[in-house]
């Protein structure tokens, strides 16, 4: 039985970092760089909808709001850093360390304004308990699930339906061919990078809203959601989001013999086999 | 003067740690966020050494310390490496977030969040070092042999590789030079540095707790060397100095202390970015 109700939570879980795993793929796939402040645009949303939401903002409203806000700058960490360092040529180390360092200012902005004590969202509806047979689940929990199915199924759908996610997976796979063909990658770029914070904010908004939110909390799941998309196979969508789910299950089942405060062990372990074993993960394009 | 002198052995402390993060970031071109980890990896080994029932000396604790941060260093970089670079980033991100972890709740080895009190002071070949002035003199002699050290090993043929490596990885492999094997020696060599600094820091301050090993700090040793300046010796001096002077600094300004630590943390973020932007070459270094 809590066999079963780890496995739920699994999902819960590897939905929402299902999510977090297909927004980082996005940007990573097509800019190349690894975009590690968006563990910070990830704990940004969530403190957006929750300061919104205090001063009584509706929940749903709150949530879309971060989204814009998220994207706005998402978009100004491409235009004013990446860009400006991609001019000057600079090499990907330097890049890294860039987005190491807007990382920081992020989230010691967010720590210094909202203290790096945890915050509850105050919204009764969120924690009232749906019992479907023997499991138990919360509306938010119900949500996550939803929510992220269906940001999965409109990710997909953009990328091979319309003509800017084609265009994006154009200068993905050839960025020099794309700046050729007038596709101009750095307008991408900025437009690929605004879609992914606003992704984000679905899982940075409602898995605070089931845990409470905490400043230096976006580097783990960011963290896992880079495993699982290199375990998926980078620039592929579909196996970033399986193995997020795979991942949180396994690491959720592993409780039961395991301690939570090991569960990064597992998730790593998981990694360390991926890298030795089959580096170009399961779903691997080509 | 006490005051002066604990910060100067605290700053040649952490020269030596610059140097190891300058030799895996800046020379080896290797990006790293694990530093910290490998670093509290030395201190608490040294540590456990100089306090178990039979206490080993200061020396071999140290020279066993730093053999565990290369093994491990080795054993983190070997696998990541032979794929690609961005493994290795999260490789490092996972082994900081293990090793925090590992610091934290590895009660019975490491004491846990409380921390680990009551290191002895170092006995170095009988000369007991109690005093700070002491400890100054020794830290002293430390730096400047682990500077020494640097110097000449980026002088032989061994730093030529690695700068060479820098420059054009694929001409370095084509010239039939094993890029792997002087990536993975690189990083073993920051090993060395980072245990030996790591059981100089315990000894110090005889106090230890998971929080100077942290996250935090791996991004305060990264800035350090992105100030100072990459792939030189003066810039792992010129770093640490300065960085350490600024939250003394901040004292100075009325902020709460309920967010001085953010705040400290927030310029090394500002500093990281600026640095990048505008001078690629820290003060004192060369073009990372």
């Amino acid at each position: 039985m809590l066999a079963l109700q780890l496995l739920i939570s699994g999902l819960v879980t590897g939905c929402a970092l299902g999510v977090v795993a297909i927004s980082f793929s996005l940007v990573y796939a097509t800019t190349k760089i690894f975009h590690v402040a968006h563990a910070g645009i990830y704990t940004l949303a969530g403190y957006l909808a929750w300061s919104l939401a205090a001063h009584g903002v509706p929940a749903i409203l709150a949530l879309l709001l971060s989204m814009v806000v998220c994207a706005v700058v998402g978009a100004l960490i491409q235009m004013q850093l990446y860009a400006r360092l991609a001019q000057r040529r600079a090499t990907h180390l330097v890049v890294l360390i860039a987005s190491l360092g807007a990382l920081a200012i992020i989230q010691n902005i967010i720590a210094a304004v909202y203290t790096p004590n945890i915050l509850q969202f105050a919204q009764p509806w969120s924690s009232r308990v749906l019992a479907l047979g023997p499991v138990r689940l919360n509306y938010t929990q119900l949500l996550t699930v939803v929510i992220s199915l269906a940001a999965f199924a409109a990710t997909m759908l953009f990328a091979h339906r319309t003509i800017l996610g084609k265009r994006i997976r154009a200068v993905a796979s050839n960025p020099m061919l794309a700046e050729i063909t007038r596709l101009q990658p750095q307008i991408v770029y900025v437009y690929v990078i605004a879609i992914a914070s606003a992704l984000v904010c679905l899982p940075g908004v409602l898995v605070p809203l089931d845990l409470g939110l905490q400043p230096y909390n976006g580097v783990t799941p960011l963290l896992t959601a880079t495993i699982a998309m290199i375990a998926g196979g980078v620039g592929s969508i579909t196996g970033a989001f399986v193995l997020s789910i795979a991942i949180a299950v396994l690491q959720n089942l592993s409780l039961m013999v395991i301690p939570g405060e090991w569960s990064i062990g597992v998730t790593f372990f998981i990694f360390v086999i991926f890298m030795l074993f089959r580096p170009t993960g399961l779903f691997a394009a080509r | 003067m006490d005051f002066l002198l604990s910060y100067i052995v605290l700053a040649e402390i952490y020269v030596l740690l610059g140097l190891s993060t300058n030799l895996l970031v800046g020379i080896a071109g290797i990006f790293s966020v694990s530093q910290a980890a490998i670093f509290g990896v030395g201190a608490y080994v040294v540590a456990h050494f100089l306090m178990t029932a039979t206490p080993l000396s200061f020396i071999p604790s140290i020279a066993i310390a730093a053999a565990c941060c290369v093994a491990l260093n080795i054993l983190v970089t070997l696998p990541a490496l032979r794929v690609s670079g961005d493994y290795f980033v999260v490789t490092s991100f996972g082994i900081q977030l293990l090793a925090t972890a590992v610091f934290t709740n590895w009660t019975e080895g490491t004491g846990g969040a409380n921390g680990l009190p009551g290191v002895p002071p170092p006995d170095v070949f009988g000369w007991s070092v109690e005093t700070t002035a002491q400890y100054a003199e020794l830290c002293t002699g430390a730096a400047f042999l682990g500077c020494l050290a640097f110097y000449l090993i980026m002088r032989a043929p061994f730093g030529r590789l690695l700068r060479a490596i820098r420059e054009d990885e694929l001409a370095v492999a084509a010239a039939g030079k094993n890029v792997l094997r002087a990536k993975v020696s690189a990083a073993a060599l920051a090993g060395a540095f980072a245990g030996t600094a790591g059981g100089l820091y315990a000894t110090f301050l005889s106090f230890i707790d998971p929080s100077s090993f942290d996250l935090d700090a791996s991004i305060l040793l990264l800035t350090m060397v992105v100030v100072g300046g990459a792939r030189t010796l003066a810039g792992s001096i010129i770093g640490p100095f300065l960085l350490l002077a600024l939250p003394q600094l901040l004292t100075l300004v009325d902020i709460p202390t309920t967010i001085a630590a953010a705040a400290r943390q927030l310029i090394y973020g500002l500093l990281l970015i600026a640095f990048m932007l505008f001078r690629p070459q820290g003060l004192a270094g060369e073009r990372l």
